[in-house]
């Protein structure tokens, strides 16, 4: 609401670290401590007004206020549903969790898995909170959200009919962390129906930060056994499941006691020597804890007794405990896809794993400067945000045999279900990699041109153009310099994203940008350089008082603009002029000289010359993609976020900008540079205003 | 010292909002539906429809209507993601500042001319919330009003929407309350250009 203001503030508090998993974001500024001490204090039970005990927390169509599914449900706190309610028993296990009557089952999975691993459990479920020490009905969770961990609020009313809770519960009943975590997952998508149709993959996202990639092993990769050990060793979730062709089929059990459509966890990859040959061996655990596979290499299959001692003694594994070995060939016969959740190395506290690197920017796309949608629009494409990435070091243990750079890029959008209600959902997007040229390479200020993309081919891409939450994929690239661009698949579409790379060896990632900066020609004119035709213009303008106002200026602009064709304009604003006299106006007068005011008409001269060599198709305005051409020319480079900031300040609803607001913003850019410097007096490069300065400065 | 008007609450779930709006909320959100379109957004052009529209049924408001250029600096200073439009909370909050001033302006237009006069204005923007030093006064008498020192409602209340903005911007940048912020070249930019 302050604007700007507040993107800087917030920008600000990032750069401090705000954000991490070690000190997350207050989601709605609620702060857990506090709220729980004012609660304890006042001897009551926290009641959370942002996310009421209402219908409309639960839904909006199936689950809305008034509808069937809704009917006779009651809001209460585990306190009020069993005479000793727990948060969490003898550490979370996968029986704490059953599902309700919610088609989350996607998030089930998700949560299910971070069972299995207590750093990851650890981050999501802060410790501390129990039904005993501290009650007041106020508990807190932290999930992932587009690049930054955010701590949820939330109170204990959970929705219940007949004394039973709605959604998930424990098998037990009265152990209450899980569907505290789902409601707090609820609040932060707004509603419990919210939540219904999601993906595996996003809810392993939200948890651990990580970044998911899927396998279809209906074309699995060539290095796909090698991939899974690898993830293995770096700590990733790995999920693996069978397909269903109809619901009927969900749970079905095969001959060979496989389940389908249910989500199994990958455990261990190796390798053995059988018959003369290496076999590869991979173990699954079924979250059941039972029902295991009865073909080869199952527990007491006789494939174990023609391996050797040492084999058998280091894999073999007999009891009844839902994990179970399959040879590698049979597992991508039988299964249809793998889900590796790669984890960011601050998840990983042990030295056991090896951590992927990682690399994180944020960016925006926005309509007439930076969306310039993909390679097909070649126009705008190169006005796209640009990163570089620096790949140095070749992976150990290449997959392959051939050395290389492994990375996964990842191109997240943000809040786009926040929009749901407005008609507009996710956008198309993917991403472009090139080779960075070597006249470039290890610069970091600048924007590649247009040019450069007309001639240089992409060296790799994402897989598609798709419109879901997250696009990733994974290559290997020998080393070098790439230049990344995010992009939607039509131009014009404003968007927030995030990019993230994971790269197995240390990666330089950076934005691709424009220093900010100014080279102002001055112009050089003194009182004998004007012509006597520029003299009695002069005192034919400026009448008696032999000066000019921003009045006079305002009559004189538009007259001049008002012959010419071959620029389009609706005026010159009196804002504007105001600008220009206060630019040029030495003696504070609020009036021009004649001096001054020949200075101001030969800058006027350049920009309008500018601004008619890029309108390329003579229509008398100028697309406000090339704003950053047109600005450069006339002597400033800006940043993405400033030259997203002054198209849309300057531009018109048509993505043009006309030849009245191209000078308004030249003129207050060149204004507002001199005023900064003028104030940095020490050249420091930042600084620092009282409420009075600040306000003088600003209203100017 | 300022007072800018309080700052909104933070936004809550949109469903959150229609559940507990009164009747005149609810008034206001069919209003702006109307008037924001598809895109539930407020560009600067349609700004300046609804605000002239308003002011030509007041003839006690002197005004030769609000500019293009005036509109687009106040959609400015309340944008914070730079996509030049104003979504709802933001438009609410705009429209009950210049409700406010706007009984402002008439009571403190002493002699009945319509505009407020050099002589009028202190007092007036004091009743705002910003009571300023002369030079200020001096100043914003000098960008804002016509060469006889005059200020018509639309300049009137794009000074207090800046003002109010930039007010709003120093405090939330003054994290640690100290009564100083520090901004470097990117972020005076950033702040000034978008304005």
């Amino acid at each position: 609401m302050s604007g700007v203001a507040s993107k800087l503030q917030r920008d600000r508090a990032r750069a401090a670290g705000v954000g991490t998993n070690g000190n997350a974001v207050k989601y709605m500024n609620q702060d857990f401590d506090c709220l729980r001490n004012e609660c304890l204090q006042a001897g009551k039970l926290f009641t959370d007004e942002t996310f009421p005990a209402l219908a409309s927390s639960l839904g909006f169509d199936e689950l809305g206020p008034n509808s069937s599914k809704t009917h006779g449900v009651s809001w209460k706190r585990p306190t009020e549903l069993c005479s000793s309610p727990q948060f969490i028993v003898g550490g979370a296990s996968r029986t704490d969790i059953c599902q309700g009557a919610l088609g989350d089952c996607w998030l089930l999975a998700a949560i299910a898995s971070l069972t299995l691993n207590e750093d990851v459990l650890a981050r999501v479920v802060p410790s501390g909170q129990s039904f005993k020490e501290n009650y007041a009905g106020i508990f807190h969770f932290q999930f992932w959200q587009f690049g930054e961990w955010v701590d949820v609020v939330i109170d204990d009313r959970l929705p219940t009919r007949n004394g039973k809770l709605l959604f998930v519960h424990s098998a037990e009943g009265s152990e209450f962390w899980s569907a505290l975590l789902e409601k707090a997952y609820a609040k932060v998508n707004s509603s419990y129906e919210a939540l219904s149709g999601g993906s595996t993959t996003e809810g392993f996202e939200d948890f651990t930060g990580g970044i998911a990639e899927n396998h279809d092993l209906k074309k699995p990769h060539p290095q796909l056994f090698k991939i899974i050990q690898k993830a293995l060793r770096r700590g990733s979730l790995l999920g693996c499941s069978i397909d269903i062709t109809s619901s009927a089929e969900t749970e079905a059990v095969t001959s060979q006691k496989l389940v389908k459509g249910h989500a199994y966890s990958i455990t261990a990859a190796d390798e053995v020597e059988y018959q003369g040959q290496q076999e590869k061996l991979i173990r699954i655990r079924n979250p059941w804890g039972q029902v295991e596979w009865t073909g080869p290499w199952s527990d007491n299959s006789q494939q174990w007794s023609s391996t050797s001692e040492a084999d058998r003694t280091r894999l073999s594994n007999k009891s009844e405990d839902g994990e179970f070995w399959m040879s590698f060939s049979d597992f991508l016969r039988h299964y249809s896809r793998v889900e590796i959740c790669n984890l960011t190395p601050d998840v990983l506290t042990s030295d056991e794993y090896n951590k992927w690197e990682l690399s994180k920017y944020e960016g925006n796309w926005r309509s007439g400067s930076t969306a310039g949608g993909c390679r097909n629009y070649s126009d705008t494409f190169w006005s796209n945000p640009q990163f570089v990435l620096k790949l140095e070091d070749v992976d150990d243990d290449p997959d392959d045999g051939e050395d290389g750079c492994t990375v996964l890029v990842g191109l997240i959008q943000k809040n786009r279900r926040k929009y749901r209600k407005m008609g507009e959902d996710m956008h198309t997007i993917g991403f472009a990699i090139y080779e960075v040229p070597e006249e470039y390479a290890g610069k970091r200020n600048v924007h590649l041109s247009k040019n450069f993309f007309l001639r240089n081919q992409s060296k790799a891409r994402s897989e598609t153009f798709v419109n879901l939450r997250e696009v990733c994929s994974r290559f290997k690239l020998p080393p070098g310099e790439y230049l990344v661009v995010p992009s939607t698949f039509e131009p014009h579409k404003n968007g927030d994203f995030c990019l993230r790379v994971f790269s197995e060896k240390q990666a330089e990632t950076q934005e691709l940008d424009n220093e900010v900066q100014a080279k102002l020609d001055e112009v050089e004119i003194t009182e004998g350089d004007v012509d006597d035709k520029f003299r009695k213009l002069f005192s034919n303008l400026a009448g008696q008082d032999s000066e000019i106002s921003a009045f006079e200026l305002r009559n004189i602009l538009n007259k001049v603009v008002s012959k010419r064709s071959e620029i389009k304009t609706d005026g010159f604003s009196l804002e504007t002029c105001r600008t220009m006299v206060n630019l040029l106006d030495k003696d504070g007068t609020g009036k021009l000289g004649m001096v001054e005011f020949k200075i101001l008409w030969t800058k006027i001269e350049g920009y309008l010359n500018i601004y008619r060599n890029k309108d390329v198709d003579h229509s008398g305005t100028m697309s406000s993609h090339e704003m950053r051409v047109a600005i450069e020319e006339a002597g400033f480079t800006l940043n993405n976020v400033l030259l997203q900031s002054v198209v849309a300040r300057y531009s018109e609803a048509d993505l043009t900008v006309d030849f009245d607001n191209f000078v308004g913003c030249l003129v207050r850019l060149e204004t507002m540079f001199k005023l900064f410097k003028s104030i940095d007096t020490e050249k420091s490069g930042s600084v620092e205003f009282t409420l009075l300065a600040w306000m003088t400065f600003t209203m100017i | 010292q300022f007072l800018p008007s309080d700052p909104p609450p933070p936004r809550r779930p949109v469903q959150y909002a229609e559940q507990h709006e009164s009747e005149e909320e609810r008034q206001f959100r069919k209003v702006f539906q109307q008037l924001a379109g598809d895109d539930m957004e407020v560009s600067p052009s349609e700004l300046m429809n609804i605000l002239n529209k308003i002011v030509c049924r007041h003839g006690d408001l002197k005004t030769d209507g609000f500019s293009m250029e005036s509109c687009r600096s106040m959609v400015a200073v309340m944008d914070s993601d730079s996509t030049g439009k104003l979504g709802f909370h933001e438009f609410k909050y705009l429209w009950n500042s210049i409700k406010k001033w706007q009984g402002v302006y008439k009571q403190y237009d002493a002699d009945r001319s319509g505009t407020i006069g050099a002589l009028e204005l202190p007092g007036a923007f004091q009743a705002a919330g910003f009571p300023l030093n002369d030079q200020l006064y001096q100043m914003i008498i000098r960008r804002y009003s016509d060469e006889d020192g005059n200020m018509d409602f639309d300049n009137y209340i794009g000074c207090l929407v800046r003002l109010d903005a930039m007010c709003r911007a120093f405090q939330t940048l003054d994290k640690d309350k100290n009564g100083t912020i520090k901004v470097d070249i990117k972020e005076w930019l950033q702040l000034t250009m978008y304005s």
